[in-house]
């Protein structure tokens, strides 16, 4: 969503009416205490703050505590963001992935998960991607880009991303040696870098 | 932290997707200040990482954007981070300013400077000791400043104004409660702001960078992965002015 808004922004509009601010522009605003500011980067991001939460943590009312948590975060610490590190959604969802990792590797989570790994033999990150794919841009993008990885660099990628596995968790659960995790993210993510075209 | 550099590249895919352990990602976060290469891939891997979170887009229930919104006009913004200049001096003539109500039960001492024989000797034996940090130790600007803590345990800073980084070194720490780690802070007028978890292995060293501006560090008992904000008061403190 921010593509389209970064277009919009350099195309001149009939109506005179402003172009829509692009999430960064709104976290400026943020963190010079802008409420109204904050309710409309609130619509903007809230939908992948919520998805990736609830994809990471399961759990319906834990990922609804972690999604308060995160945004009054990004109220709270938007002095703090530099866009010089780079855009807005890419710290928002940031925090977001860190907050939702710490929750399930909690100490309370963490008898749950070992049953949970017990019984993850046959995880299919990608498979479970594929069937939220619902025709976004975006999403046919990542889904396209997914395809170019090996099932090594992409099971270990996602592993790390969507079930919050930490590379030796992930490393156990592929059976694979420690370095050989490291390497297969790096270079999953590279070659996912390459195909979206990110820039950081 | 007993990776090597060269294992340290590697792991910018690990830190960008948070699966590094917090002990590797302390050691990591110290490599990526100093590493242009690694932050500059870290950023783009990051940026990369953030689209499969994108990708799971879900609308949350209608009711938490109120609460949400609600809690935030509520709650007071942490203030902006101020230009870094290097200013152990200045910080010496602004003096007073440091309010440390919660910091009674712990031991006090103040810096020394460099001046002493016997700071130079301490420092010629870390540089020994550890001889990763000889790079850092020989910084003209490095200032040694030292605290007793409870039961005997000491703690040592090594402070760098224009590198603004700091070594850290404790002696005989005792061994932190099960699910507990320590946790090392810098202590100036606003929140403490959190400086890393101290290594597992009792007296290993750590680096911390983000130095200036603070006043004290200080170590506090906290939980498996560390704190944003300390949840105990400190068992060791240490003044750098
Ligand atoms: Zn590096």
């Amino acid at each position: 969503m921010p593509k389209r808004e970064r277009s919009l922004q350099s195309i001149p509009r009939d109506d005179d009416r402003p172009a829509e601010p692009t999430a960064n522009d709104l976290l400026a605003l943020v963190a010079r205490g802008d409420e109204a500011a904050f309710e409309r980067l609130y619509d903007h991001v809230s939908g992948s703050v919520f998805g990736l939460i609830r994809r990471v943590v399961r759990d319906q009312a834990q990922s609804e505590e972690v999604f308060q948590e995160v945004m009054l975060e990004v109220w709270r610490t938007a002095t703090r963001f530099d866009p010089g590190k780079g855009s807005a959604n890419t710290w928002i969802l940031t925090l977001t992935h860190r907050r939702a990792v710490d929750r399930v590797r909690s100490a309370q989570a963490a008898t749950h998960r070992e049953e949970h790994v017990a019984r993850l033999d046959t995880t299919r990150p990608f498979d479970e991607v594929s069937e939220q794919v619902d025709g976004r841009l975006e999403q046919r993008q990542v889904r396209r880009c997914l395809g170019n990885l090996t099932d090594l660099q992409r099971e270990s990628v996602l592993l790390a991303y969507y079930q919050g596995y930490s590379y030796p968790e992930v490393a156990s659960l592929l059976g694979l040696p420690l370095g050989t995790v490291k390497t297969r993210m790096r270079d999953g993510l590279i070659r996912l870098r390459d195909c979206m075209g990110v820039t950081g | 932290m007993r990776s090597t550099s060269a294992e340290l590249h590697t792991l910018t895919g690990a830190y960008a997707v948070n699966a590094l352990a917090d002990t590797e990602r302390t050691a990591f976060e110290t490599h990526l200040d100093r590493c242009g290469s690694c932050a500059a891939e870290v950023a783009e891997l990051t940026a990369t990482a953030s689209r499969l979170g994108t990708a799971v887009d879900s609308p949350p229930p209608p009711h938490l954007r109120a609460r949400v919104l609600k809690a935030a006009a509520e709650t007071r913004q942490l203030p902006p981070r101020t230009a870094r200049v290097p200013r152990i001096r200045r910080l010496r003539e602004a003096g007073g300013l440091l309010v440390a109500a919660c910091l009674v039960a712990a031991v006090v001492v103040t810096a020394q400077g460099l001046g002493s024989t016997k700071d130079s000797d301490t420092l010629a034996q870390i540089s020994r000791e550890y001889s990763q940090f000889t790079d850092f130790l020989s910084t003209p600007d490095v200032k040694l400043v030292s605290a007793a803590g409870p039961d005997g345990a000491t703690g040592t800073a090594v402070v760098s104004a224009s590198r603004d980084e700091l070594l850290f070194l404790s002696r005989d720490l005792p061994e932190p409660p099960a699910d507990r780690v320590y946790q090392l802070w810098f202590l100036d007028a606003g929140d403490p702001r959190p400086a890393g978890l101290l290594p597992a292995t009792g007296s290993a060293p750590m680096m911390a960078s983000g130095v200036s501006g603070a006043q004290k560090v200080a170590v506090t008992v906290e939980p498996q992965g560390g704190s944003a904000t300390p949840t105990n008061p400190p068992m060791m403190v240490i003044s750098l002015v």
